[in-house]
């Protein structure tokens, strides 16, 4: 027994970590909260200086409020709805939590700041934006540098925001898991490194739900605007766009605002928030399965908070590099924000050899991090490349045009579908080379080669300061154009805000390709740390199930079986610490009795334990059977693999990759057709107006345009429901049935058609956009001809594609993950339950 | 409230009374007051004084009981044109598909330009597009000119943009649907004797203010006049409301 007590000693570094006298947080450590406040200080300045600003006229304020109005009437209603989900979800994982012990008690919490924080962020970056527009249309009648100084930190205080809030809001939790938990709850045992980055991931969690609905439902809102105010405006009215006549035209800025602010935000934030978090799970794992110090456990954890930290301080100072010419034509005023955002990256490249040497991570992960720079670029440039109207692609699509609305949708998907071969072939080029610069494919090396991927997500997201920014910037441009138009403004004026909604084009569909490519990294990231979490709920289930042990009376080295070749013992010297104390393994079918010999005094002990350190090492430890068993803590990923038969000759796996493929097509399809629904709704709101207020049309009567807005809103917030709840419930349910592997083949599935998918529906809608931009200067026939009416046709069409389903892939492919790892204690505890009452175990 | 009459060219043909002034006439004609219609229409102003009275029975309208204006009242339709003289010609109104008016002003047409070919597409009182070796005003003059065995009293009809690329072709933001139609027409100008060529009997006018090349004219063998379409920068921007409508349709 003695030698029991003296391996537990030489517990893994987790365990040392977690005394008392844990060292005080390293003072490098608190650049990260320290870079969140100075993008919160900048962007609070950016702030004041954008509403010191005039509105311009009395025209153009009337309009800005009015989708300023509309935008807040949005926002009060999806935050209503969402705060209900929040605190149903709350109190689901509380019950988990608290009641049935399968989950950390302070997910719950984490959760709902991750959701929190994001909604903020939201609502920041929508009040800047709808503030932004207006002034940006009066700077641009002074000059256009002005006009691009304003829109472009409107856009930047989104990027800040987001940013800011992200990695404040883990920096808070973090050191108050780190520093103060366990002092005021812990018992004065301090938490472990690895215990602290899983718990955090329920911020991930909270983060994810938000991004669904502000996805979800702003692409809904903005595409059902849009299309409502398409088909009756401009195909059935024969009026312009931007008309204030059209009853749906302030619904339709809101829209923009809504979808491309806030949704776009919501999305980055989500996969910032989750590549830190999953990135410092995966850190955290490899180092102490590797045995390094406690030191080196907490430079891997922390090294993404760092970067993004110094990120966030580069991203602001490429902002400052963000001004043109006053002559400036669109490649100089893309020049300008190029700039910025390149001397960002390479900024944050020099600074992050720094940073991986200050850390002592070696080169390889700095070489992981350039790779996730990389990345990024080229998924954007390729994006560019197959949407913008100056290349072959598009132009292909507007030459179809001329032969009509069928060739032009064929071309138009037959280019989507083309265009997915370089995020894909970059995203797996880009896997391999971080996996192996961080040392994934030599021996032993998995989780430093995922950490790598993580990493190199983290590096790509480092500079989302400033590339959300460049993204966000977009539809206050557009906005600002609107404006310009609908108050009349002279040509001067409409020529700079065309030239900046021009730019702002090209930068969202450059935004869309990144959002897609650190998803598709991210949700990789997320996956791996789903197997650190199922490790967490198997210890946890142990631990659970000692305190049920202990209260009939059960003590000492007595071994619990959990039944389904689970494994429990508890470890005296703990009793307020189950979770600390309890020492959790797993066999293989058939394992009903575990009996060892102590190694020291050779009496025979109820359990394995060498998931607890070194000190174990070698051990043979096996069962009366002669069976080996692996102890959790120390198991590595092949062993999960193992042990949960993850293969591709387990039918649950390949089930799995069916239901993610399924769930990805189905998740399509219903937030389309929720768009054609909403649209409809809109369509006969803005005929009805039409028909009773028939001074509309001859500017006597105004037109109800928040009747508009208030349809969309409703409209969005009913039409998400379906796929939010397919989206929640579908890893859940699939990993009570079909357990581990079924969880793992449905994230590989939805991840890899989900990311294909996600750039096919990007890249068509906005070639087919472009394409229709294309005409409309002139070409194939320009406005107004058959060419652009076919491609009005392609545009209508694309719309969801690119603003709506496209979009909420994204969120999908994270969300599954999130869902997954903050449900992996349920299913690692019932779904074997629930096989044996299927007979599928 | 003063009458006026409105001699619709496009795309019917009638006399109408109205107490409404041109834009809110156009608005009327264009997108209706209650039945949501929407469609392109140009009309002219017309100086009653010069009307043949005993021909047209013009005489001033009332308002509506409730005192609001009468919007319109018909007064002849089919064949109209040709009853009213060259000199009772007033401004040519265009109002786009969603009832935005531009007024233009007339004038005696030019000497006609030394090109070898135009395009011309008739809007009253037949709808072809063809191609002429013809100026507008000699155009005006052939087309109207008794001596010929196919004649109009009177035609309106408007010059439009055949602009030619480097190679040859048409110039790609011309709306016309077949292009090598067009070109294969104007090639047929060259045989002996060959004046004019129809491209096409009822072309369908898709985006048709942006292919005006000169403007609108109004001929007949007492002479031809011109309503000088507005440049494209004044288009761009005093006219840009206008504009922006009128390239929808």
């Amino acid at each position: 027994m003695n030698g029991i007590h003296t391996l537990f000693a030489a517990l893994s570094p987790l365990f040392t970590l977690g005394q008392a006298e844990r060292p005080p947080l390293p003072v490098w450590w608190w650049l990260t909260p320290v870079c969140s406040v100075a993008a919160l200080v900048v962007a609070w300045a950016f702030y004041r200086s954008i509403i010191q600003r005039s509105e311009g006229q009395d025209a153009m304020r009337e309009i800005a409020k009015a989708v300023r109005e509309g935008a807040y009437a949005y926002l009060r209603r999806q935050y209503v709805v969402v705060a209900l989900f929040f605190v149903v979800v709350a109190a689901l994982l509380a019950w988990l939590a608290f009641g049935l012990g399968v989950q950390n008690q302070i997910v719950p919490f984490a959760f709902l700041t991750g959701g929190f924080f994001s909604a903020l962020a939201g609502f920041f970056g929508m009040k800047t934006a709808t503030s932004a527009s207006a002034r940006t249309a009066q700077g641009a009648s002074e000059s256009l540098n002005n006009g691009l100084t304003i829109s472009f930190r409107g856009g930047a205080v989104m990027g800040l925001c987001v940013v800011g809030l992200a990695l404040l809001c883990i920096s808070l939790w973090f050191a108050y898991l780190y520093l103060v938990h366990h002092r005021v709850f812990g018992g004065g045992r301090p938490l472990a490194l690895e215990e602290i980055a899983m718990v955090m991931l329920g911020m991930g969690l909270g983060a994810s739900s938000m991004a669904l609905f502000a996805r979800v439902g702003g692409g809904i809102f903005t595409k059902a605007a849009d299309v409502g105010a398409d088909l009756v405006g401009k195909v059935e009215a024969g009026i312009p766009e931007d008309d204030p006549r059209n009853p749906a035209t302030i619904a339709d800025n809101v829209g923009d605002n809504v979808g491309d602010v806030a949704g776009m935000g919501a999305d980055l934030f989500e996969s910032y928030m989750g590549s830190i978090l999953a990135t410092g799970v995966l850190g955290t794992a490899a180092a102490v399965a590797a045995g390094l110090g406690g030191a080196e456990v907490f430079a891997y954890l922390a090294a993404p908070m760092l970067l993004a930290g110094v990120g966030i301080v580069l991203s602001i100072v490429g902002m400052m590099l963000v001004r043109t010419r006053e002559d400036a034509d669109m490649r100089q005023l893309m020049h300008a924000l190029d700039r910025g955002i390149y001397a960002a990256a390479a900024m944050t490249l020099v600074a992050a050899a720094g940073l991986c040497w200050l850390l002592g991570l070696g080169w390889g992960v700095w070489g992981a991090i350039v790779v996730g720079v990389v990345i990024g670029i080229v998924i954007g440039k390729a994006t560019e490349y197959y949407t913008a109207a100056e290349y072959g692609p598009t132009k292909l699509i507007a030459k179809a045009a001329e032969s009509g609305h069928g060739p032009l949708i064929i071309n138009g998907i037959a280019q989507g579908l083309l265009s997915a071969w370089v995020p894909i072939l970059v995203i797996a080029l880009g896997m391999a080379a971080a996996f192996g610069l961080s040392g994934g494919f030599r021996e032993g090396g998995l989780l430093f080669g995922l950490y790598g991927v993580g990493i190199a997500a983290v590096g790509m997201l480092s500079t989302l300061g400033i590339t959300l920014a460049t993204d966000a910037y977009g539809p206050i441009a557009d906005n600002a154009g609107g404006i310009a138009e609908m108050a009349g403004l002279g040509k001067q004026v409409r020529d700079r805000t065309d030239a900046l909604d021009s730019l702002g084009n090209t930068t969202a569909a450059i935004g869309k390709g990144f959002a897609i490519g650190s998803a598709a990294l991210t949700a990789l990231a997320l996956v791996a740390a789903y197997v650190e979490e199922v490790r967490v709920g198997l210890h946890r289930e142990a631990a659970a199930a000692y305190a049920v042990t202990d209260a009939t009376g059960a003590a000492g080295y007595e071994v619990a079986s959990l039944g389904y070749g689970k494994y429990a013992l508890y470890v005296p010297g703990g009793d307020d610490d189950p979770m600390r104390f309890t020492v959790s393994a797993f066999a293989g079918a058939g394992d009903e009795a575990v009996v060892i010999a102590d190694p020291d005094s050779g009496e025979p002990v109820s359990i394995v334990v060498n998931q607890v350190g070194d000190g174990l090492a070698g051990m043979a430890l096996t069962d009366a059977a002669g069976q080996s068993i692996t102890g959790v803590a120390k198991a590595g990923l092949a062993d999960y693999m193992a042990r949960y038969n993850v293969t591709l000759m387990n039918p649950k796996t390949i089930i799995g990759v069916f239901m993610g493929v399924m769930l990805v097509f189905v998740f399509s399809a219903l937030t389309m057709n929720a768009v054609g629904r909403s649209a409809g709704e809109m369509v006969e709101e803005v005929r009805r107006q039409f028909k009773q207020f028939p001074g509309i049309m001859d500017r006597t009567q105004k037109p109800d345009y928040a009747r508009c807005v208030l349809i969309s809103t409703r409209a969005a917030q009913k039409e998400m429901v379906l796929p939010s709840v397919l989206a929640l419930a579908a890893p859940l349910a699939v990993g009570l049935v079909l357990g581990v592997a079924g969880v793992l083949g449905l994230l590989i599935g939805g991840l890899c058609c989900g990311f294909a998918m996600a750039v096919f529906m990007a890249n068509s809608g906005g070639a087919w956009d472009n394409a229709k931009k294309l005409i409309e200067t002139g070409a194939h026939g320009g406005k107004g001809s058959d060419a652009h009416k076919a491609a009005v046709v392609g545009d209508t069409v694309g719309d969801p594609f690119k603003d709506t389903s496209g979009p909420s892939l994204n969120i999908l492919i994270k969300l599954m993950s999130m869902v997954s790892i903050v449900f992996a204690g349920l299913v690692v505890v019932y779904a074997p339950v629930v096989g044996q009452w299927l007979g599928i175990n | 409230m003063d009458t006026r009459f409105y001699l619709m060219c496009y795309r019917f043909e009638a006399l109408v009374a109205s107490q409404l002034p041109p834009e809110q006439f156009g608005s009327y004609m264009a997108v209706g007051t209650r039945k949501r219609t929407s469609g392109r229409v140009m009309f002219f102003e017309i100086d009653a004084e010069r009307i043949d009275r005993s021909y047209f029975p013009v005489e001033a309208v009332q308002a509506h009981e409730d005192g609001s204006p009468r919007k319109s009242q018909y007064l002849s339709v089919y064949r109209v044109m040709e009853h009213i003289p060259l000199d009772a010609f007033g401004k040519l109104h265009l109002v786009t598909q969603d009832g935005l008016t531009l007024g233009l002003d007339g004038a005696p047409a030019p000497n006609d330009p030394e090109e070898q070919a135009h395009m011309y597409v008739e809007l009253c009182p037949v709808g072809p597009r063809v191609v002429s070796e013809l100026g507008p005003a000699a155009f005006a003059k052939f087309m109207t000119d008794p001596e010929n065995a196919l004649h109009f009293p009177r035609l309106f009809f408007a010059d439009q943009l055949i602009e030619r690329e480097a190679d040859g072709s048409l110039a790609s933001y011309l709306p016309y649907r077949d292009h090598a139609h067009i070109l294969d027409c104007i090639e047929d100008l060259g045989r002996p004797g060959k004046k004019s060529k129809t491209v096409d009997r009822l072309p369908p006018l898709v985006a048709f203010y942006r292919t005006i090349k000169t403007g609108f004219y109004v001929g007949d063998p007492t002479g031809c006049r011109l309503y000088r379409f507005p440049s494209a920068d004044r288009l761009d921007d005093e006219l840009h409301r206008w504009w922006r409508s009128a390239q929808l349709g």
